[in-house]
């Protein structure tokens, strides 16, 4: 009966894993490099190169900035097809609300804000009438960073890791969603498979055979990480949670939604409608000010994160001033609301209840707006233990596979080898093409950020292609030359976006290190060098296996299979 | 008090150290560093563990040392992860290094 119950739990873990594993390579991965997502935006925008800023003064060099900020044009187009009529010139729509975002790791400083339109909404349900404009700017001056220089690091990577870049319909959301819920089973069923989970802790036996090797290395990477894998996959579907699994409250629910805004604005003192009578703006950094005396007074002194300012010049106008993330884990704003014509205090967020801080602390332990540089490079680590897992997990599959396939003519281990060989190599190259795509094109290149969107997808399509072309050894129970090849050209790319950010910059690794230090670009280059230096000891690594194979292939020996297989179960 | 990033550190090498000591209580870990086909005496294995898991005591604590409570706990998970493996690629790699945590271990010849 047990036995049974472990086939079957092995089951769920190879096809689940197998299937979602894909996608869960691309969540792990781009989640470990969205940890510092902000540093590879500075490494991408060199213009951005200065130290993180805090809020600027709102009185003196955001309010000339929000009176230049307009409506997007990408936002104008989408609000045209929602609404009857022509909309208004950009330059005449009143600018109902505003926002200011910045973090502790943040040169620029992002800004938007909500216009007003008149027109009326084609569908009667539609209740979101407005426009947005939005900008990075940086703060020391007003300046506006060029809308179309693409975040690789913020606007790329990191949506990459959640929706994997695929907005149609948000079938990427509901993937990596599913691709969760698949790791928890797999996370579940794999310590239920393993049993040894304290004796092979350490175990990792490389002169071992691949099949052996992989399988001890997919269990020590799967069990030392498992708290983080747990953590990670749970908390990142809390994140999401009313997303994925209710998403109700703006359809069959949204009148109750409504009356709940409504009823929250009673509660709260902040008022949900404007009251129609204009009225100024009273000094936004007076309250700043006063926000951070407050937050002190608590035993949270720190830095202003989030600035939101709703009804903008009427008398119902108010300013949230939120706290930014440092020296805790809970994702906690501490937020304190002030009438914006006088500058009096409506509103201090009350205590939260337990169940909202555990929420906050498990929302902040994945989304982490902390200040701690150790834990951030541990969370890579973490991810990266993740990618480990999991192409150590598709080898294995192969390696188990691949002679039994290679016996009935079955092509099924060579296609899992050329997607595995995508999704892990694959992927790198992708990320290093993008990079290099940044600095080989023209900063001022119209469309910029769509080349390197295209270099991108077009580099993992190509290495895909080369997966496929070059698997035709699997099927024969040999191995794929398609990773040593992709090793090298990991190891190329890598090499050449450190000396392209060189020669396009003049920030070589002596100056970010040692003359005039600037970590965020420093750590990028370095994570690329040692990227690189594994890739070619890998690469190299493939090729002494790979003579080794065809030189007793040669030799006529043959491997013996029924030993291997023995290896294996003994396991 | 300590500063932090002192703290940081000492937390990391307890870690390590504390893991290491605790794969030399395991048979097979302790033939690989030793270079021995005989197992550890009891008496032996029961002091490494007791000092594997001090060690993995020791780096909480300065875990706590360095940081707010919500944050040392993630801090020491994560030093986990990350230690238990570099012991495991030690182990694969340069046992010997590891016969620094439990000097004077003569193998009989």
């Amino acid at each position: 009966m047990f036995s049974q119950f472990r086939l079957s739990m092995t089951w769920v873990h190879t096809w689940f894993g197998l299937v979602m594993g894909f996608v869960l390579m691309i969540c792990f991965f781009f989640g470990a490099l969205s940890v510092f997502d902000r540093e590879i935006d500075r490494w991408a925008i060199p213009k951005t190169r200065f130290e993180p800023q805090p809020m600027p003064s709102f009185d003196h060099l955001l309010k000339p900035v929000f009176e230049k900020l307009r409506a997007h044009p990408v936002d104008m187009a989408s609000t045209a097809q929602r609404v009857i009529g022509d909309l208004p010139h950009p330059d005449t729509m009143p600018m109902a609300s505003l926002y200011a975002y910045t973090t502790h790791r943040d040169p620029v400083l992002s800004i938007g804000a909500e216009f007003s339109i008149p027109n009326k909404p084609r569908n009667p349900a539609d209740d979101h009438l407005h426009v947005h404009g939005w900008a990075t700017i940086d703060p020391r001056t007003g300046d506006m960073i060029p809308d179309d220089a693409l975040k690789i690091g913020s606007g790329w990577f990191y949506p990459m890791h959640y929706s994997l870049n695929w907005q149609w319909k948000y079938i990427g959301f509901y993937i990596v969603g599913l691709a969760a819920f698949v790791m928890l089973a797999a996370l579940v069923t794999g310590v239920i498979m393993h049993r040894k989970i304290f004796r092979e802790l350490f175990t990792f036996r490389p002169q071992k055979r691949t099949q052996r090797s992989t399988l001890d290395l997919h269990n020590m990477t799967g069990v030392v990480a498992l708290p983080f894998h747990f953590f990670f996959a749970f908390t990142g579907l809390i994140i999401f949670a009313a997303y994925y699994y209710l998403p109700v409250s703006g359809t069959l629910l949204k009148p109750l939604h409504d009356q709940h805004e409504i009823l929250e604005s009673e509660r709260t003192g902040l008022p949900h409608e404007p009251a129609g009578v204009a009225a100024p703006m009273a000094s936004v950094d007076a309250m700043v000010a006063e926000a951070k005396r407050r937050w002190a007074a608590r035993d949270m002194a720190g830095e202003v994160g989030y600035l939101y300012a709703d009804h903008l010049g009427d008398q119902n106008g108010y300013v949230s001033i939120y706290r930014a993330g440092s020296d805790r884990v809970a994702l906690v704003g501490e937020g304190i609301h002030f009438k914006a014509s006088t500058g009096e205090v409506l509103r201090e967020d009350p205590p939260r209840t337990a169940v909202a801080e555990i929420n906050e602390f498990l929302t902040g332990l994945h989304l982490q707006h902390f200040e701690h540089w150790l834990l951030r490079w541990l969370y890579v680590l973490g991810g990266l233990l993740g990618c480990i897992c999991i192409a150590t997990g598709f080898i294995f599959f192969v390696e188990k596979r691949k002679r039994q396939h290679a016996k009935t003519n079955s092509q099924a281990s060579r296609l899992v080898d050329a997607f595995a060989v995508t999704t892990v190599t694959g992927m790198l190259i992708a990320t290093f093409a993008i990079l290099v795509a940044n600095r080989l094109l023209p900063a001022d290149l119209v469309g910029k950020g769509t080349w390197e969107i295209r270099a991108f997808w077009g580099a993992w399509l190509l290495a895909l292609l080369h997966a496929i072309w070059r698997s035709a050894p699997v099927a024969r129970a040999a191995m794929s030359p398609a990773w040593r090849e992709q090793c090298w050209l990991v190891a190329l790319l890598a090499a050449a976006a450190v000396l392209l950010n060189w020669s396009s910059t003049g920030d070589h690794l002596l100056k970010t290190l040692f003359t005039d230090t600037y970590w965020p670009v420093a750590g990028v280059d370095l994570s690329l060098l040692v990227t690189a230096a594994l890739s070619v000891a890998v690469a190299r690594k493939l090729w002494r296996v790979e003579q080794v194979a065809a030189q007793r292939q040669a030799a006529g020996e043959g491997m013996d299979g029924r030993f291997i297989n023995a290896e294996v179960n003994h396991g | 008090m300590v500063e932090p990033w002192i703290a940081l550190i000492l937390a990391t090498l307890s870690c390590f150290v504390g893991f290491g000591w605790l794969a030399l209580a395991m048979n097979v870990h302790w033939q690989q560093v030793m270079k021995t086909t005989s197992a550890p005496s009891p008496q032996t294995r029961g002091r490494l563990r007791l000092l594997g898991l001090t060690g993995l005591l020791v780096a909480v604590v300065f875990c706590f040392i360095a940081d707010r409570p919500s944050m040392a706990v993630l801090v020491w998970l994560m030093l986990l992860a990350a230690c238990a493996p570099s012991v495991a690629i030690l182990l694969a790699w340069r046992p010997h290094l590891l016969r620094l945590l439990w000097p004077g271990f003569k193998a009989k010849a």
